[in-house]
């Protein structure tokens, strides 16, 4: 009979589900009966093993029925914890009054919602919500509430006779820990970066902020994966138009499914089709900090360690974190090196092949002899060349991406000394040319963004063909379409190739150049809003006078 | 058409690129031989009463533009009349641009190529420039106008270094006073480039701030009048006033002279670039010019009309022969006859029918 009514509740709403697949179906709300409920959660979930569900039946009755259950996804939750909730759950049904009932029994009544007081008492729920042992205690009224709380590491608490459930959130299981960041180390610095998991993250910053402004707003996007997509941004250093923005543009992501923060990152960006990025990502906590202190918003995705940062402008891409936590000149040569390094990495090739191939003037008369010499017994033509040695690295590089770490060496072997020195001993390639390719690549490393580098890459090919057909005219034909599109760019409402165009003279202390930080007295123009002020002005380290006379003093007393 | 505005630094950074643009190219007030930097700075004088003739017309009604502006106080019909006019005058500008650009590669980067190419490619460069909303063009003019000075601080540098200039070229001054060769040299240079500013009437109404913009443009104006007479007179000179005055690229084949054996030996295929980009800026703003002309005539977006008229600009560069009779048409024919006509004669009638109107027809 149950069956018979199960199959009648369940079967309208497999097939609505069939015809509008993605799509939330109607929610079911929890039923009063605890055996309609566990059975309809069993089968929702498709009896699946991991999913596991135990009734509990009370001592003082002699009923089989159980009045209270508890359920959970192995391997979400914290078994610690779970132990301790489990306890907790069987005193309360060990001692409840209440008799488990037939579940054929009476008509659950609609009107009343506290039902199940037989004895004038409270009921198993309440006694539970009073013993178990935490403070995020939820009441779940909907049977798809329950399995979304269960898929999200919650153990969820059904009681008979009650209309509701209690989920209480302890994640777990096997996670990987707080380790250092891959993707960008530092010499210098904090050591830990983002995991998989968004609530360590957000801890991550909130042990770097310790401020009520701090905001995260948490929303779940794709309707498959439910992932946590967290917002957050500083109140009042972050501008409001852009939390409002970033906030807008997220919302309105209908899709199935979020992996990875690119996901967010291609749905959200300003210019879809650029190669540019427009939207920052870094794996370290602390460089969140920083830009939040900017007044960029974060976004952090849960099961990825990369966090997306915006609005984000040009040259924000050749800074590292690092280059706060050493000294400012140093930092600032680097950040010099870095724009020339990616001038290099994009224009090299283009300017060896347009030097060699049409302007053979602009070298000294040696250079050019020993150049001509290497090139020629080469059978191919200079574009030709570097074209297919580009691209061998490029392959080089993939296979050094995918392979096994064990075949490393071999690769290694095989790129270096076979592509490398055969095909110039072979007179094939020219030295100049693999010199050429190499520093390009090697350019191409230094910028700190993987994004940038990516983007460098692809343009390089589109600049070398240009320079293999019109010489620097094709240069300077590929270069100013690249610099006008960049200019046209915004992040955000920000303009992309700020501080440079449009000029913000206050921020220049912070882009190629880096000053010390006691100088740095403004958060940037543009990105920041009406909190402007970062620190109070003119802090050169103070030194005390006294200081100064009593360590001359001391260095004249001494020898006497 | 969306109104982005843009700020008053931006406009003057493009006014300076503007007015370098294509003038380096060639060796201006060479009729008067060494004095040429007399007739620079005369017609500057000169050029600057232009630039304030525009200025006031700006100023009187400083919400619209140049073609607005006709349209408003010269009626329905006259005003289009002469807003056609100006329309072709900028593309026609633009047009002995492209090919003074397209005459330049050949001439120095690819000798082998056909101009049309060239042209062609330059073209499509300049229209994607138009394309995007004209802030972009001025932000570009911001992005690069660091490498424009740092490029001629060096030029000038190394070519006081490698101990060319000859002092002596300068002399005598004046051997002949003030003739009539000077006169025809100084109404060239208002003509080309000083006066050419009348195009920024267009542009002048999106400034944002209008606080103490005319004074910020005629600060940089005297700047680049004693520039251009700076870089003019380098020339004259490096090469001596015969030479310079005879050269097709009097400044190109100064760089050529810059040695520093076994480092660089011949530097003007890098400057070439930058000439480059001074003449794609011109160009740029030539045709924005024209097409948002279009767009206040036709009602037409001004985006479609960047094709159709590029196409007309395209086919206006290859009117002359050769660039002989280019140079003829532009150097000697159109600076006396039609250039001055919109130059100066066309906006002094509108200030005159801005007075005249003054009380009929307030400011918008």
């Amino acid at each position: 009979m149950l069956n018979k009514w199960l199959k009648q509740v369940l079967t309208p709403r497999t097939q609505a589900a069939g015809q509008k697949a993605g799509t939330p179906s109607q929610s079911l709300p929890v039923n009063k009966n605890l055996l309609v409920s566990m059975e309809l959660l069993r089968s929702k979930l498709g009896r699946s093993p991991d999913f596991v569900m135990r009734g509990f039946t009370s001592s003082k009755g002699d009923s089989p029925y159980p009045v209270l259950a508890v359920c959970y996804v192995d391997g979400l939750v914290d078994h610690m914890q779970l132990t301790e909730l489990i306890e907790a759950a069987a005193r309360t049904a060990e001692n409840s009054l209440q008799n488990g009932r037939e579940p054929s029994g009476g008509e659950p009544d609609e009107g009343e919602l506290d039902e199940g007081k037989p004895d004038g008492g409270e009921s198993v729920a309440e006694q539970l919500a009073r013993s178990l042992p935490s403070a995020d205690l939820q009441k779940k009224a909907t049977l798809d509430d329950v399995i979304a709380s269960v898929l999200s590491g919650s153990v969820v608490f059904l009681a008979d006779n009650t209309s509701y459930a209690l989920s209480v959130s302890i994640p777990g299981g096997l996670r990987r820990s707080v380790e250092e960041p891959t993707s960008q180390s530092v010499i210098r610095g904090p050591k830990e970066g983002f995991t998989e998991e968004l609530s360590t993250n957000m801890a991550l910053i909130r042990r770097k902020l310790k401020t009520p402004d701090l905001r995260m707003e948490v929303r779940q996007i794709g309707t498959y994966t439910q992932t946590r997509v967290a917002v957050a941004y500083i109140q009042g250093i972050a501008q409001d138009s852009v939390v409002e923005e970033v906030r807008r543009r997220i919302d309105s992501i209908n899709t199935d499914s979020i992996l990875e923060s690119n996901y967010i990152e291609e749905m959200i960006q300003d210019a879809p089709l650029s190669p540019f990025p427009t939207i920052m990502n870094t794996e370290r906590p602390d460089a969140v900090a920083a830009s939040l202190l900017d007044g960029q918003v974060a976004v952090l995705i849960d099961g990825t360690p990369f966090a997306l940062l915006m609005p984000v402008t040009f040259f924000k891409f050749f800074q590292s974190s690092e280059d706060y936590y050493q000294r400012y000149d140093l930092a600032t040569f680097l950040r010099v090196l870095r724009i020339m390094t990616f001038l290099v990495a994009l224009l090299l090739p283009s300017l060896y092949i347009a030097i060699t191939t049409f302007q053979q003037e602009i070298l000294p008369m040696t250079m050019l002899i020993t150049l001509a010499a290497q090139r020629e017994g080469t059978p191919l033509p200079a574009l030709l060349e570097a074209f297919i040695m580009e691209l061998t690295f490029e392959v080089i590089r993939e296979a050094g991406v995918r392979m096994p770490r064990i075949i490393g060496p071999a690769i290694s072997i095989v790129g270096a000394l076979v592509i490398g020195q055969a095909a110039v001993q072979a007179g094939l390639v020219s030295g100049t040319m693999v010199i050429v390719v190499s520093f390009t690549a090697i350019a191409n490393f230094v910028i700190p963004s993987i994004d940038m580098a990516a983007a460098v890459r692809l343009m390089r090919f589109t600049l070398m063909i240009l320079a293999g057909t019109l010489g620097l005219f094709g240069i300077l034909a590929g270069m100013i379409p690249i610099i006008v599109h960049l200019v046209s760019l915004r992040s955000f409402g920000v303009d992309y190739y700020a501080p440079y165009a449009p000029f913000h003279k206050s921020n220049m202390k912070d882009m190629m150049i880096r000053v010390p930080i006691w100088a740095m007295k403004t958060r940037p123009d543009q990105i920041a809003g009406k909190n402007r002020t970062r620190q109070a002005p003119y802090q050169y380290p103070p030194v005390e006078e006294t200081l100064l006379g009593s360590s001359s003093q001391g260095g004249q007393e001494e020898p006497s | 058409m969306s109104q982005q505005k843009i700020r008053a630094s931006e406009l003057v950074v493009s006014l300076i690129l503007f007015e370098v643009g294509s003038t380096t190219l060639f060796l201006q007030g060479g009729g008067v031989k060494q004095n040429a930097w007399i007739a620079v700075l005369g017609a500057g004088a000169a050029g600057a009463l232009v630039l304030l003739l525009h200025l006031a017309i700006h100023r009187r009604d400083p919400r619209l533009d140049l073609f607005l502006l006709f349209h408003r106080y010269m009626g329905p019909w006259v005003g289009t009349v002469f807003n056609l006019g100006f329309i072709a005058y900028f593309a026609y500008e633009m047009s002995r641009n492209l090919r003074d650009m397209g005459e330049l590669t050949m001439l120095t980067l690819l000798p082998g190529t056909r101009i049309w190419i060239t042209a062609l490619i330059t073209l499509l460069v300049v229209a994607n420039t138009v394309r995007h909303d004209w802030r972009v063009s001025f932000l570009t003019g911001m992005a690069l106008f660091p490498i424009m000075v740092a490029s001629y601080l060096i030029l000038i540098l190394i070519i006081f270094l490698s101990g060319l200039i000859h002092y002596e070229f300068l002399l005598p001054v004046l051997e002949n006073g003030v003739n009539m060769d000077m006169a025809k040299e100084v109404m060239k240079l208002v003509s080309f480039p000083f006066g050419e500013t009348v195009v920024f009437l267009v542009f002048y109404p999106l400034i944002q701030q209008r606080r103490s913009v005319v004074r910020n443009i005629m600060i940089s104006y005297f700047g680049i009048v004693l520039f251009l007479a700076f870089i003019n007179q380098l020339s004259v000179m490096v090469l001596g006033p015969v030479l310079a005055a005879n050269t097709t690229l009097p400044l190109l084949e100064t760089v050529q002279l810059v040695q520093f054996p076994g480092v660089f030996e011949r530097m003007d295929a890098l400057f070439t670039l930058i000439l480059f980009m001074g003449l794609g800026f011109k160009m740029v703003y030539f045709y924005s010019g024209a097409v948002i002309g279009l767009e206040r005539v036709t009602g037409i977006g001004y985006r479609k009309w960047i094709i159709p008229l590029g196409a007309l600009i395209f086919w206006a560069a290859f009117w002359s022969p050769n660039y002989t009779h280019h140079i003829w048409l532009g150097r000697e024919i159109v600076l006396f006859t039609i250039w001055p006509v919109f130059q100066i004669v066309l906006p002094a009638l509108l200030f005159t029918v801005m007075l005249l109107r003054r009380n009929k027809i307030k400011p918008h």
